[in-house]
């Protein structure tokens, strides 16, 4: 052996050992993203948004005086790594806050969230996050979590109020039938009891739920099931990418079929790539308006666009905007801590509580009025539905497609959900 | 392949006592106790950081010896490493949830659970070869991960499973600092346990199969029992880390834990070196080290020159996949005897220096 071989493995062992760079006075929080995972096709608009928001903040001043380090993660939507980025945040160096993303690692980390006093604002908004105190006794307590948005629960319910009144308008007879589909995984199953729950009140038949993959893949044989079932409303509970693949599948096995998605399940990118097979699905907009939209908010969302593409022309899908949303929220909970008693996470989550029908600062028509209350962590039961219009050919850029209408979002119905208690936490 | 059979001229042995001793000389043995000593202080010095790491390392380190029993010393492959390793975290907290079992007493019964169900997934290793054997484990990783995803009695389903904190007759341990200790002590029981069994008659049989299954036939050797029995040993020290593993991380999720793990268990004997123990170590260590220098070096890059030129942006992550996969390959072709070796060379160099060449 050599010394230059010496050497060689001397450097390596040098390389591995260089420490990360510690952070000073600021305000810490975390961010879990997931670039490369199981939902990285709407995980990448969104924790692009809250990236971008924070440094936008940083640019304007930070938080008080204060800048924000935001220590973003790409956690691959996997519950061990969240754990374990978890760990690391709620050690020596605690965080404010934590801006989370996937319901099954949100899920897994409420208890600790409460035992630490770490407030997180989520990607998830599964209705078991909703119930604070778990006075309802549908769901463990979760005081440290909240979410910007309907709950997937209330948004289901929703759509289901709207299929409704759509069978009847139709002049259809009988009773229609409902399925549930999405993946044998945490975020999927959150709506299904409540979802199958108030379909059978509304006088559907329900189907035994379809299972298919996160990921995009064939699934003609889910179709065909549908067909053979004779299903009449569908919830697709994955996230969009995956959704496209039974779109698409559905459109060339010719299911005569109408799709409600999550919030998650549907977006202009996934309008784009499924091209007329996704013409006519149900979704749920979490924001007064989608890119581009005509209100006085959307000065900041371009503002904030800004940092990460300062021409201005990628166009930003409903992902990215309720980021910006989200992550404002965030900010002004801190704002708020921060001037009573010091920015930590114990505060930060009173921040929440502060406002009523709170539209963060320069979000004006964006943002949906939003209250958290103590007792409440379903910031609003009103849920926009919205359809998506394809048109014609979806090749080229996105932005020519909307400007032109190729690919619309189009309102159909606001659906204001009673506050019922029984709904509470599922 | 490692050879401490080929003894340097000079080096007699006269007792069977000292043939078969550990450590081949005293300094060597203070060495490794004080080795031991020193890492008992690592929760005082070191950051929650490194702390989580050096915890990373050692329970993967288990799993990875229960491995190297199978690959290294027997000669058998398993592509389904990973599973037997969730089924012990599983096992162990379902166990101390539903039974009035304290958490110590779990992990060693996690491990044994996992010992026999890895006893059954071994029997068509007693038939089957090569090629055909990784397939038969192969199977063993989509039943048992399948069946974790449907068993919500056992596993919670697709929800994770909440595991408690390690626990001693009313006394709970919290925090890392104190977990080390655990980890630390199964690690070190773990590791002198296989050490001597690789001494006995049993361990020499496993060997004896590797090198030649025909020649152990004959000599008397039952291949079938020998072959099994590996993999109950394997799946024991896997179920073992798995347990260790829940109730660290006190959340169990069926997610990260498919083949892809199991193949990064398969890296951490082959980098380390086949059939070495203490190579093991060093191999988990490297496989533990590698994903988490790559964050560094990623973290650095970000906004660097080099990411504008490229325009990386949140595609660092993905370089890093790819430069995890390039080490490994890089390692196959010029590190094949593994870490084991390159250390032994290491201290071969310093042993004669100045005088080398």
């Amino acid at each position: 052996m050599t010394i230059r071989s010496l050497l060689s493995t001397a450097s390596v062992a040098v390389l591995l050992a260089t420490a990360s760079v510690s952070a000073q006075a600021q305000i810490a929080l975390g961010h879990l993203a997931d670039y490369s995972g199981g939902t990285s096709d709407v995980g990448t608009p969104y924790g692009q948004g809250v990236a971008d928001t924070f440094a936008w903040i940083n640019k304007n001043g930070g938080i008080g005086g204060k800048q924000v380090n935001l220590d973003t993660n790409d956690y691959g939507y996997q519950v061990p790594r969240a754990i374990a980025l978890y760990k690391k945040w709620s050690g020596a160096d605690k965080v404010a806050g934590i801006m989370g993303w996937g319901t099954a690692d949100t899920e897994a980390l409420t208890g600790f969230l409460a035992q630490d006093k770490i407030p997180d604002i989520s990607g998830s908004y599964s209705a078991a996050l909703t119930d604070p105190t778990g006075a309802g006794g549908k769901a463990k307590p979760a005081p440290y979590n909240f979410f910007y948005g309907p709950s997937y629960s209330d948004a289901l319910r929703a759509e289901l109020t709207w299929a409704a009144e759509d069978w009847k308008a139709k002049g259809k007879t009988g009773k229609p039938k409902f399925v549930h589909m999405g993946a044998n995984h945490p975020y999927p199953n959150a709506p299904k009891a409540a979802g199958e729950a108030i379909a059978v009140e509304l006088g559907f038949e329900v189907l035994p739920p379809l299972v298919f993959a996160l990921a995009p893949g064939d699934y003609s044989a889910q179709c065909l099931s549908l067909k053979s079932a004779g299903a009449n409303y569908a919830y697709l509970g994955n996230t969009a990418a995956s959704n496209i693949s039974v779109m698409k599948a559905c459109k060339s096995a010719g299911v005569d079929i109408q799709f409600m998605s999550n919030v998650w399940g549907m977006d202009e990118n996934a309008a784009k790539a499924a091209g007329d097979a996704a013409d006519g699905v149900i979704f749920p907009l979490r924001t007064a308006v989608s890119w581009g939209g005509n209100a006085p908010g959307m000065k900041t969302v371009m503002e904030i666009s800004k940092i990460s593409d300062p021409t201005g022309k990628i166009y930003r899908p409903v992902h990215y905007v309720a980021a910006v949303c989200t992550s404002l929220y965030m900010k002004e909970a801190i704002e708020w801590a921060a001037k009573n008693g010091g920015a930590i996470g114990e505060n930060v989550a009173k921040g929440f509580y502060q406002k009523k029908d709170w539209v963060p600062t320069g979000m004006e028509g964006v943002c949906n009025p939003s209250t958290w209350t103590d007792k409440d962590h379903r910031p609003t039961t009103k849920v926009d539905l919205y359809r998506s219009k394809v048109s014609g050919a979806t090749d080229g850029d996105l932005n020519d497609l909307m400007a032109k209408g190729t690919i619309k979002l189009e309102k159909v119905k606001t659906v204001d959900l009673p506050r019922k208690p029984e709904w509470h936490g599922w | 392949m490692a050879t401490p059979s080929l003894i340097p001229a000079g080096d007699y042995r006269t007792t069977y006592a000292a043939d078969t001793t550990i450590f081949p000389t005293k300094a060597s043995r203070n060495a490794a106790i004080l080795g031991i000593v020193a890492i008992c202080f690592a929760p005082l010095l070191f950051s929650e950081y490194w702390l989580s790491v050096l915890i990373q390392i050692g329970i993967y380190g288990i799993a990875a010896l229960g491995l190297n029993i199978l690959v290294g010393f027997t000669g058998q492959i398993s592509i389904g490493h990973a599973a037997f390793f969730l089924l012990g975290a599983f096992t162990s907290a379902y166990i101390s949830n539903k039974f009035p079992v304290p958490v110590f007493f779990s992990i060693p019964l996690a491990g044994i659970v996992t010992a026999i169900i890895g006893l059954i997934f071994g029997l068509p290793a007693a038939r089957l070869k090569g090629l055909y054997l990784v397939i038969a484990t192969l199977a063993a990783q989509y039943i048992l991960l399948d069946f974790f995803s449907r068993a919500e009695w056992f596993s919670g389903g697709s929800v994770p499973a909440m595991a408690n904190p390690f626990s001693i007759f009313g006394y709970t341990l919290r925090g890392d600092r104190q977990y080390f200790y655990v980890v630390l002590a199964y690690l070190v029981v773990s590791y002198l346990l296989v050490t001597n069994l690789m001494r006995s008659r049993d361990g020499r049989a496993l060997v004896a199969i590797r090198d030649h299954y025909l020649s152990a036939e004959i000599m008397g050797i039952n291949l079938t029992k020998y072959r099994t029995l590996s993999f109950g040993l394997a799946a024991f020290f896997a179920g073992i880390a798995g347990a260790l593993y829940a109730h660290y991380q006190l959340v169990v999720s069926n997610e990260g834990f498919g083949i892809e793990r199991s193949i990064l268990f398969l890296a951490m004997v082959i980098i380390g070196g086949t059939g070495s123990i203490m190579g093991t170590l060093m191999g988990t260590a490297f496989v533990v080290l590698l994903p988490e220098s790559m964050e560094w070096i990623a973290a650095e890059m970000k906004g660097g020159a080099i990411d504008r030129a490229l325009q990386l942006n949140n595609n660092i992550t993905f370089l890093r996949e790819i430069a995890i996969g390039l080490i490994i390959i890089a390692f196959l072709i010029f590190e094949p005897d593994g870490l084991a070796h390159r250390w032994r060379q290491i201290k071969t160099y310093w042993k004669l220096y100045p005088f080398s060449h």
